[in-house]
């Protein structure tokens, strides 16, 4: 019997040994590792997380497209030319002739008109970027209107400086949809929007077969896109939620590109060859307070706490390959930025502690700590330790509190920020505005209103800034809200700038991870 | 004649008391657990309105969904229709696939029930002969290895193992696949009849596609399995201990009976129905630890698919996948209990 089960036992060695499954990934498919459990739709207008952006950028075509590698430069897409008015207010667009959706539909200014008032009447999170502008559930209709197959008009309902516009329309969430294919699919007049969860109508270079959350995503390349067929037959995103697994299937060949990975993984990586494109994002971390709280709300106590994080080593440890030291709410190298390094936010226990006791704590304070989300939960463990020192005691509730934060319903908080306009309008906006700070305004987009700090000066300037479209008038005003912002004292502490980094197999070239995440597949080759 | 039904009678009353009593057991069950999964979903911190609308919503909107979902109903109210539609396999739409949770549910558990099962044989196959041979060694040199390869692992962690096990199996021997059900390349070549990748593929006499699975499955498996030798050994070293002690085996043995007869014959004979309890016991176990071992082999079961659905707010998934553990725990207590029933007249 023994002998029987240790037969039995070399056989299931031997069939799974002689197995054909384990070749590297075929040549002409690329094999993602990632982690899938992240992405709650695939509908364009649902959308502001990062891997379901670069899934969704790679099956829709959107009207303008900005290169990873040169932001300040808007290239044509589905619109093939545009024209701005002499006051500034209409964008006329000609479409493309040829480019059809992966239906067979051809695209038209109609689909394109009906893209943008959809994203707006759903007024769903993909609607914030371009509702920035004025347009609304009852304008835009009238605003956005397609005059003849070829030609979408835009006006705007306010002065806005129209490439913050076209920036906004090479976002994913403003990505071309099949208006036919998808009003077939309509229940209850919801948009499309049930069916576009796990479905696709773009006219990207890829089309989606499969999609089963946690598991796998597949998308063939098109033969018949317009701009030619992608090399790549295949792209596959595999979950693979664990790190230590994914650097496994790296080396051995498995997977091609590899997100959300550990920093100890990722060095491993990079030492034996693989590429690791730095991701450079457009958002970062931040403490975030909120004033509703009443110690919070003390400018003194605000202070105190930009001294109460290590971030030195953390830059170097646990966040490496994730962001980088930063302090401005301007990202690095963009118009109005410092160019020295970080200063303000040192890790000081005993600064902190004197501003708190001339603040009326002098035996410190008790709060509790929110990460945002799982990923950042070592930075609050990291923060905890760091507090201590200074006198503040947090108390962590792990879990995800991004849902909290956007309704005010915290103490303290953790977080990262994304931002998909290429331009510091989109960071100023996110982080130097509120327009109303009213509990009932629900302003959720804005982090000021979600950590209730009201900055009436700092609102106007960025407003102006909106309008603004002389370069060196752009740069004046962006300086001068970073510096008002820095003197509120601000309600979110940034200690580091965004990166997502991506780590590249030999032999995978034009694999270039998009700052605002939307990441195209198109270049990529394997030799 | 009339004295066999004289004598019958009763006893088929008691039948069927019996079996309403175990039918009535059994609803009440299923009405507590719903119960559970019902207060589970109000108690739970997340909006329900805003999982469905997001958070950047007007007020009209949040009273229509607030209004669509029964919410401003009583609760007593709500509750009957909630039970009214789990009755008819309707648990609602998971609000982050857009798919009916039932179906979703089609699609995960199978992954986890063959994950489980291979799991379960794996432990079996190393616990029991483990078990038996301590016992028959008891307290010497091989019966401290048994019980310390069996404490190993149930006390490693089973992320580490799984990694570790990953390394040699996968990165450097090239044994088995790392990630997934099935490689990319056989994707969809096999059409599902159970949902049992293995089974599905070998009633399809689909063998390449069969040992694909087979290369996925069999680390996480046999490590998941390796987590349940512990108390599959230890079970059974004592249950064959408490035979082996017992006169009819020395009796057996004065007779001349030989010690593997008396082993397989007689004491294993009359462990069988014993163990078979533990090993149902065991299954409810590994469908529990499969969720870290379905993260750390990517393995695309129900444990992730409840894990993704608590991250998300996403309640309907929650209580759908909760609901369906405790009627697998339910549904094992009354299998086990049965077959119990049938292999030991005693009990009957």
């Amino acid at each position: 019997m023994r002998y029987r089960l240790l037969a039995g036992l070399a056989a299931v060695a031997l069939i799974t040994g002689a197995g054909g499954a384990f070749a590297a990934s075929p040549p002409n498919a690329l094999v993602i590792g990632t982690n899938l459990g992240a992405i709650p739709a695939l509908d364009p207008a649902a959308i502001n997380a990062r891997t379901v952006s670069e899934v969704v950028s790679n099956l829709y075509d959107n009207l303008v497209i900005v290169n990873p590698d040169d932001l300040t430069t808007i290239r044509p897409m589905l619109a093939e030319k545009w024209t701005v008015s002499d006051d500034k207010r209409t964008i006329t667009m000609t479409i493309r002739k040829g480019a059809t959706f992966s239906s067979g539909n051809p695209v038209t200014a109609e689909d394109a008109a009906w893209t943008i008032q959809r994203v707006i009447k759903m007024g769903a999170v993909g609607s914030t970027d371009i509702a920035l502008w004025g347009f609304t559930k009852d304008n835009v209709d009238s605003l956005v209107q397609a005059t003849d197959p070829q030609t979408l008009v835009i006006k705007l309902p306010e002065p806005v400086s129209t490439d913050l516009v076209l920036y906004s329309l090479a976002g994913a969430s403003l990505g071309i949809v099949d208006k036919k294919t998808v009003l077939a699919n309509e229940k209850n007049g919801d948009l499309g929007q049930n069916w576009l969860k796990s479905n696709s109508a773009g006219s990207g270079p890829f089309k989606l077969t499969q999609w089963r959350p946690n598991d796998i995503l597949l998308t063939d390349a098109r033969a018949d896109y317009w701009a030619g067929a992608p090399a790549m037959k295949r792209v596959v995103m595999r979950h693979v939620p664990e790190s230590g697994n994914m650097r496994l299937q790296i080396e051995a060949g498995d997977i091609d590109v590899g997100q959300y990975m550990a920093s100890g993984d990722i060095e491993a990586l990079e030492a034996k060859g693989a590429t690791i494109d730095p991701g450079p994002g457009l958002g970062f971390y931040y403490i975030a307070m909120n004033t509703q709280d009443p110690d919070l709300a003390k400018p003194k106590v605000r202070e105190a706490f930009q001294h109460i994080l290590d971030w030195k080593p953390l830059a170097a440890t646990t966040m490496k390959y994730n962001g980088f030291p930063w302090q401005s709410i301007i990202p690095k190298g963009m118009s109005g930025a410092p160019t020295a390094e970080p200063t303000g936010h040192e890790y000081d226990p005993e600064k902190a502690k004197r501003l708190l006791a001339e603040a009326g704590y002098p035996n410190g304070l008790k709060k509790t700590l929110f990460p945002s989300s799982d990923a950042l939960l070592k930075m609050a463990v990291a923060l905890q330790d760091n507090a201590r020192k200074a006198g503040v005691e947090f108390e962590i509730v792990p879990g995800e509190h991004t849902p909290d934060f956007r309704a005010r319903k915290f103490q303290v908080l953790v977080g990262n920020s994304g931002t998909r306009l290429p331009d510091p309008f989109g960071t100023l906006v996110q982080y130097a505005y509120n327009p109303d700070n009213r509990d009932e305004a629900k302003l959720g987009g804005y982090y000021l209103w979600r950590t209730a700090l009201d900055a009436p000066e700092l609102t106007k300037l960025v407003d102006q800034s909106k309008a603004e479209t002389d370069p060196e008038k752009r740069k004046a005003l962006f300086e001068q809200v970073d510096k008002g912002y820095q003197a509120l004292p601000p309600t979110l502490i940034i200690t580091l700038q965004r990166t997502d980094p991506y780590v590249i197999k030999k032999g995978v070239s034009g694999y270039v991870g998009h700052p605002t995440w939307s990441t195209r597949w198109f270049d990529v080759k394997k030799n | 004649m009339t004295t066999y039904e004289a004598f019958n009678r009763p006893q088929r009353f008691l039948r069927l008391r019996q079996f309403s009593g175990k039918a009535l057991s059994i609803v009440v069950t299923l009405v507590g657990l719903l119960l559970l999964t019902f207060t589970m979903g109000r108690l739970l911190p997340a909006d329900p309105v805003l999982a469905v609308t997001g958070s950047e919503v007007d007020r009209a909107t949040y009273e229509r969904v607030y209004n669509e979902l029964g919410l401003g109903e009583p609760v007593w109210k709500q509750f009957a229709s909630y039970v009214g539609r789990m009755l008819t396999g309707d648990m609602g739409q998971s609000l982050t696939t857009g798919r009916p949770v039932a179906q979703d549910l089609l699609t995960v558990f199978p992954a986890t029930i063959e994950l489980a099962l291979v799991a379960m044989l794996c432990g079996t196959l190393i616990g029991v002969p483990l078990g038996i041979v301590a016992a028959i060694n008891r307290g010497k040199l091989i019966d401290h290895i048994a019980r310390i390869v069996g404490l190993a692992g149930h006390s490693i962690p089973i992320f580490w193992l799984g990694l570790m096990a990953l390394f040699v199996f996968y990165a450097k021997l090239r044994w088995v696949s790392a990630s997934g059900r099935i490689d990319i390349l056989n994707e969809g070549l096999v059409p599902p009849i159970t949902g049992l990748m293995l089974l599905d593929t070998a009633l399809q006499g689909e063998w390449d596609v069969f040992r694909d699975a087979l290369s996925h499955i069999i680390l996480p498996g046999a490590i998941l399995g390796y987590y349940s030798v512990a108390y599959i050994s230890r079970m059974t070293r004592s249950f064959m201990l408490e035979q082996l002690g017992q006169e009819y085996i020395i009796s057996a043995r004065a007779k001349g009976v030989s010690r593997r007869q008396m082993i397989w014959s007689h004491a294993f004979k009359n462990i069988r129905v014993q163990l078979l309890t533990v090993l149902a016991l065991t299954f409810g176990g590994l469908l529990d630890g499969a969720v870290l071992i379905e993260t750390v082999f990517g393995w695309p079961g129900l444990g992730q698919y409840l894990t993704r659905g608590l991250k998300m707010n996403d309640m309907n998934v929650v209580m759908g996948a909760v609901l369906l553990i405790g009627v697998v725990f339910l549904t094992i207590n009354i299998i086990s209990d049965k077959l119990y029933r049938i292999l030991d007249p005693r009990t009957r």
